[in-house]
C-alpha cells in the first residue's frame, strides 16, 4: 500500500529475522514513554520531577526494588496464566478470579489445617491455591468444550462471581470479629511465607513466580503438549487431522492457566496481605494480560515485563506524592503501553519502505 | 530460445510489462520478464513449481512490488501498489488459496468486495446480479450457502464470480482447475471462452499442458524465474512444451508391474455419515482394500470422497455402519487412534486440513508425531532429531525452502504438498488415504509421487486414491471405484475400465436409472 504525500510503502515482510520481531517492541516502549511524559505535561507537572520520582519510586533504595519485585511476583503468575491460554488463542480473561479463588481455598487450607510444619504448610498453600484457580478455568474449558460457551465471557463472569463471593466471604464465616473493617484474621504465623532479606517484606512469592516462568516456559516451548496448545491456536482443523484432541488441549490449558492465576493469590495471601479482604487485588488479573502482550506471550520475557509493570505501581506512588500526578495517570500509562505495544506487532508482520 | 516477436498490431495491447524483476531474499523469482497480453485472448503462464508464474502474476495484481521494470496497461504506464489498486483498474485475480469469508454466504463474499455507496449492503440486488451471472455461464451453486460448507471446486466459482461481478478487464486465474473435477474444469473452460468474446483478457497459470492446449490463444513459459519463450498455442506441441517447461524430455508413463493383491486390510462396511450442513453424505458405503493395492476413488468433486475419508480416519462421526484395519474394528476411533492404527492420511485441502502454517517447516514435518519418542528426549522435544528429520525430508522431497525454521507460510504450494507428503509417507502407514495427491504439483514431482505410491504398494500397504485427474487413476490403480452422491456406483478392475462408462457413473447415470 502507498501513503500518499509520505512516499511511503507498506510492504508484507516476507522474512522474518530476531530483530524485526524485537525493535518495534522496544520503540514502542520509547514511544510510550514519550506519550506518557507528553500527559503528564499536560497534566501541569513537571515531566523531569515526575519520572524522576517514578524511576526513584520503583528502585531508588533497597526498599523501593523490594516492593517492586513483590508487585512483579503475582504479575508474572498472571502474565503466565495469560501467556498459555493465548498461545492456544483460548481469551481466558478470568485470571483475577482465579487469582482470588486461589486466595480463598488457601485461606481455607491454612485455616482447616492450622498446625502442619512449614513445609508442608508451604506445600499445601501452593497445590490448594493452584487447585482452585485451575478448578475455575477448568470449569470455563468445560463450558466451552461441550457447550461452545465463549471463554471471555464464562471467565469473565467468573471474575464476577468470585469477587462478590469474597466480599460475601469476608462479611460472614472468614469476618474478623476483633475488627471494624470487613477482613477475615490475619493467617497464622507458620502460614507467612518466609522473608528474603530481614526487615524488608520481600518474600519467597517471587521465587514461585520465577520458578513457574521456568517451568511453563519448558511447558510451551520444549515439550509435546506445548507444541499441541500452539497447534490447536494455529489451526484446530489441522490439529484435529492429525490426531490433537482440541477438547482436552483446551480443558488442560484452562487447568494449568488458571491454576498459575490461583498460584498468585495463595502467594499474596501467604506472602504479603496475610487476610483476605475486598480489595485483594489491585486487578493483577487484568494487568496481566499486557504483562504477557508485552512479552510477546513469551514465559521467558514475563519477568521482565512484569517487573517493569511492577515498577510502575511501585514506583507511581512517589510519582504522586512528588510531582502531584493524579493515580488515574498511572493506569492511564499502562494502558498506552500496551495500545503501542499492540501498534508495534503491526511492524512485525508489515515493513515500510521509503520509494 | 529467442524472445517472440509476433506481430501485435491488428489486437489491442492491454497489458504490456517490460524488464519485469522480483527479487526475494536467496530467490531471484522473476528476471527480466517481458510479456504481452492483448485483449479477447487466453494467455497461459506455463513453468513448473518455483518457475515464478505466481510472482509474476501478483506482481501484475498489486500484491508485490517488482524491483525493476514497468507495467503499461490500457496504454498507460501504471504504478500497481496494491490489490485494490488493480482492481480500480480492472485487473482481477483468483488465487491458489482462497480469500473469503468462511462464516458468510456466497452473496455476502460478493457484496464484501463492493464499493457500494452509502452505508447499507443491498444483498438482494448482489443476489439478483449474481443469479443473473450463474444462469449466464451456467454454474450451478447455492448462493446463500455459507463457503465453509461449499467444496473446494465450488469455492473457487465463488471467487470467479466476485471477479465477474467486479467487471474486470484483465483476469488471472492461479492454476484454477487444480481444485476442479475434469467436467468442471470443461465448464470453466467454456465459461473463459464465453468471457474472452466480450473482449476480456485472461492469463491461466497452470502446469498442465492438455490444458495450455485445451484453452490458450498463446502461452508463455517461465523456467527458473526466465522468461524461456512465448508461442502461438496453434503453433507448438505438448512435446515441445514440455521440454521447454523442464528443459528436459519427460515421460508420462509409470511403470506397474502386476502384483497379486494379499489379504483385505481395510473394509468399509453400510457406512453412513452426515456432512458439515446435516445432510446426508455417505449413504451406505461398502468396499475392501487390500494389501498390494491401489484403489482408484473416481468422482466429481463434492461426491462425498471427502467424508468418506473424513469418517475413515475419525474426525467425522460415522452415523451406520462400520470400519475394520486388519480386522478390528476402528468405526469410533479418534483421529489419533487411526494414525497409531496405522492409517495415513493426505488431505485435498493442504492449507486447512494439512498444515500449520505459522510453524516451520521442520515443525510442520512431526505434526501428529509430535510424542514419538524418536522425536523426544525425556520429557521435551528433541530439536537436533526434529532438524535431522526435516533436513532429510527437505533433501529428499526437493522442498524448496529458505531454511528449516521458516514458517510454512511462506513456502509455494507445491512445496507445501510436498511437505505433506514428506510426512505422510515417511510415517509408514498400512493404509494410506489420499485425496488429490498430486493436485498443484510439477511433473517432475508427480513422477516421484507416483513412485512412492506404486513403491508402497509394492511393499504390501494398500492406498485409497481419491482423484479428480483420471490419467492418475487410470495410471497407478488396480481396481476402480466409481462415487456420486455418496454411493458407490460401481467397481472396475483396471483393465476392464472403459472411460466413458466411469464418465456416466460419476455423472451418477447408471443404466438409464437414477
Amino acid at each position: 500500500m502507498l501513503i500518499p504525500f509520505l512516499n511511503i510503502r507498506i510492504i508484507r515482510r516476507q522474512n522474518e529475522t530476531k530483530l524485526s520481531q524485537i525493535l518495534p517492541v522496544l520503540i514502542a516502549l520509547f514511544a510510550a514513554l514519550l506519550f506518557s511524559a507528553f500527559l503528564v505535561w499536560l497534566a501541569g507537572s513537571d515531566v523531569k520531577v515526575a519520572f524522576t520520582a517514578l524511576w526513584e519510586g520503583a528502585f531508588g533504595n533497597i526498599r523501593q526494588i523490594t516492593e517492586t519485585l513483590n508487585k512483579a511476583a503475582p504479575l508474572i503468575l498472571t502474565g503466565l496464566a495469560a501467556a498459555i491460554a493465548f498461545r492456544a488463542k483460548i481469551w481466558n480473561i478470568g485470571a483475577e478470579g482465579q487469582l482470588l479463588s486461589g486466595a480463598i481455598a488457601a485461606y481455607w487450607a491454612i485455616t482447616t489445617f492450622p498446625n502442619l510444619p512449614p513445609v508442608l504448610m508451604f506445600i499445601v498453600i501452593l497445590l490448594s491455591s493452584f487447585l482452585a484457580g485451575a478448578l475455575i478455568g477448568l470449569l470455563s474449558g468445560y463450558l466451552k468444550t461441550k457447550f461452545n460457551v465463549d471463554v471471555i465471557i464464562s471467565t469473565v463472569m467468573f471474575n464476577y462471581i468470585i469477587t462478590f463471593l469474597l466480599s460475601m466471604l469476608v462479611d460472614t464465616v472468614y469476618r474478623d470479629p476483633e475488627s471494624y473493617y470487613k477482613w477475615s484474621p490475619k493467617i497464622p504465623d507458620v502460614a507467612q511465607f518466609p522473608l528474603l532479606l530481614e526487615k524488608y517484606r520481600l518474600h519467597a512469592g517471587i521465587i514461585v513466580a520465577i520458578v513457574a516462568a521456568f517451568v511453563i516456559y519448558l511447558l510451551i516451548e520444549k515439550s509435546p503438549r506445548g507444541y499441541e496448545i500452539q497447534a490447536i491456536g494455529h489451526n484446530p482443523t489441522a490439529s484435529d487431522f492429525k490426531g490433537i484432541n482440541n477438547a482436552k488441549t483446551i480443558l488442560f490449558v484452562m487447568f494449568i492457566s488458571g491454576g498459575v492465576a490461583g498460584l498468585a493469590g495463595g502467594g499474596e495471601l501467604a506472602g504479603l496481605i496475610h487476610r483476605l479482604r475486598v480489595d485483594f487485588s489491585p486487578g493483577y488479573g487484568f494487568t496481566g494480560i499486557i504483562v504477557a502482550m508485552l512479552a510477546g506471550l513469551n514465559p521467558i520475557w514475563i519477568p521482565f515485563t512484569a517487573l517493569l509493570f511492577g515498577a510502575l505501581l511501585t514506583g507511581s506512588l512517589k510519582m504522586q506524592i512528588v510531582a502531584g500526578i493524579p493515580v488515574a495517570l498511572v493506569y492511564a500509562i499502562q494502558a498506552i503501553v500496551l495500545l503501542f505495544v499492540i501498534t508495534a506487532e503491526f511492524f512485525t508482520l508489515y515493513e515500510i519502505r521509503r520509494d | 530460445m529467442s524472445k517472440s516477436s509476433q506481430p501485435q498490431s491488428h489486437e489491442a495491447i492491454l497489458l504490456d510489462v517490460r524488464s519485469l524483476t522480483k527479487r526475494f531474499p536467496m530467490v531471484l523469482a522473476n528476471d527480466q520478464i517481458d510479456i504481452i497480453i492483448n485483449e479477447g485472448e487466453i494467455h497461459c503462464l506455463l513453468g513448473e513449481n518455483g518457475a515464478g508464474k505466481s510472482t509474476l502474476a501478483e506482481s501484475i495484481f498489486g500484491y508485490y512490488q517488482p524491483d525493476e521494470g514497468e507495467i503499461r496497461f490500457a496504454g498507460d504506464i501504471v504504478e500497481i501498489t496494491s490489490p485494490s489498486e488493480a482492481l480500480k483498474l480492472g485487473i482481477g485475480m483468483v488465487h491458489q488459496h482462497f480469500v473469503l469469508v468462511p462464516t458468510f454466504s456466497v452473496i455476502e463474499n460478493v457484496a464484501m468486495g463492493l464499493d457500494s455507496p452509502g452505508m447499507l449492503l443491498n444483498l438482494d440486488a448482489v443476489e439478483k446480479r449474481l443469479t443473473e451471472l450463474c444462469q449466464d455461464y451456467d454454474v450451478e451453486i447455492d448462493l446463500k450457502a455459507r463457503i465453509s460448507d461449499l467444496s473446494v471446486g465450488e469455492q473457487q466459482w465463488v471467487e470467479i464470480l466476485k471477479a465477474l461481478y467486479g467487471g474486470v478487464k484483465l483476469l488471472i486465474l492461479d492454476e484454477p482447475t487444480a481444485v476442479l473435477t475434469p467436467q468442471e474444469s470443461e465448464k470453466l473452460f467454456g465459461v473463459l471462452k464465453k468471457m474472452t468474446s466480450d473482449g476480456l483478457a485472461i492469463i491461466f497459470i497452470t502446469h498442465k499442458l492438455k490444458e495450455v492446449m485445451e484453452i490458450s490463444d498463446k502461452v508463455t513459459v517461465l523456467r527458473k524465474g526466465r522468461l524461456i519463450d512465448t508461442v502461438e498455442t496453434k503453433n507448438v506441441t505438448k512435446a515441445v512444451l514440455a521440454k521447454m517447461m523442464v528443459g528436459r524430455e519427460v515421460v508420462f508413463h509409470v511403470e506397474k508391474e502386476q502384483i497379486q493383491k494379499g489379504e483385505p486390510i481395510l473394509e468399509v462396511r453400510d457406512l453412513w455419515a452426515n456432512n458439515d450442513r446435516g445432510q446426508i453424505a455417505l449413504g451406505g458405503i461398502s468396499f475392501a482394500l487390500y494389501e498390494n493395492e491401489i484403489l482408484g476413488l473416481a468422482g466429481v468433486a463434492g461426491n462425498g470422497q471427502k467424508e468418506l475419508i473424513e469418517t475413515i480416519i475419525g474426525v467425522r462421526k460415522a452415523t451406520r455402519g462400520e470400519i475394520l484395519i486388519g480386522g478390528e474394528v476402528i468405526t469410533h476411533d479418534s483421529p489419533r487412534e487411526t494414525m497409531e492404527k496405522g492409517l495415513g492420511h493426505i488431505p485435498d485441502d493442504r492449507i486447512r486440513e494439512g498444515l500449520v502454517t505459522e510453524f516451520s517447516v521442520a515443525q510442520n514435518l512431526i505434526l501428529g508425531q509430535q510424542r514419538e519418542r524418536q522425536f523426544r528426549k525425556g520429557y521435551f522435544l528433541d530439536k537436533e532429531q526434529i532438524n535431522r528429520h526435516a533436513q532429510s525430508c527437505v533433501d529428499s522431497y526437493e522442498i524448496m525452502t529458505p531454511t528449516l525454521e521458516s514458517r510454512a507460510k511462506f513456502l509455494s504450494g507445491g512445496n507445501l504438498q510436498k511437505l505433506i507428503l514428506a510426512r505422510e509417507f515417511g510415517m509408514e502407514p498400512r493404509v494410506l488415504l489420499a485425496n488429490q495427491p498430486t493436485r498443484g504439483l510439477d511433473v517432475g514431482v508427480i513422477e516421484y509421487v507416483w513412485e512412492q505410491l506404486l513403491e508402497k504398494r509394492r511393499n504390501g500397504d494398500a492406498i485409497l486414491l481419491a482423484s479428480e485427474d483420471l490419467d492418475e487413476i487410470l495410471n497407478l490403480a488396480d481396481r476402480v471405484m466409481v462415487i456420486c452422491q455418496g454411493r458407490i456406483m460401481d467397481v472396475f478392475d483396471i483393465q476392464d475400465v472403459k472411460i466413458e462408462e466411469i464418465g456416466l457413473l460419476m455423472a451418477g447415470i447408471e443404466d438409464a436409472s437414477c
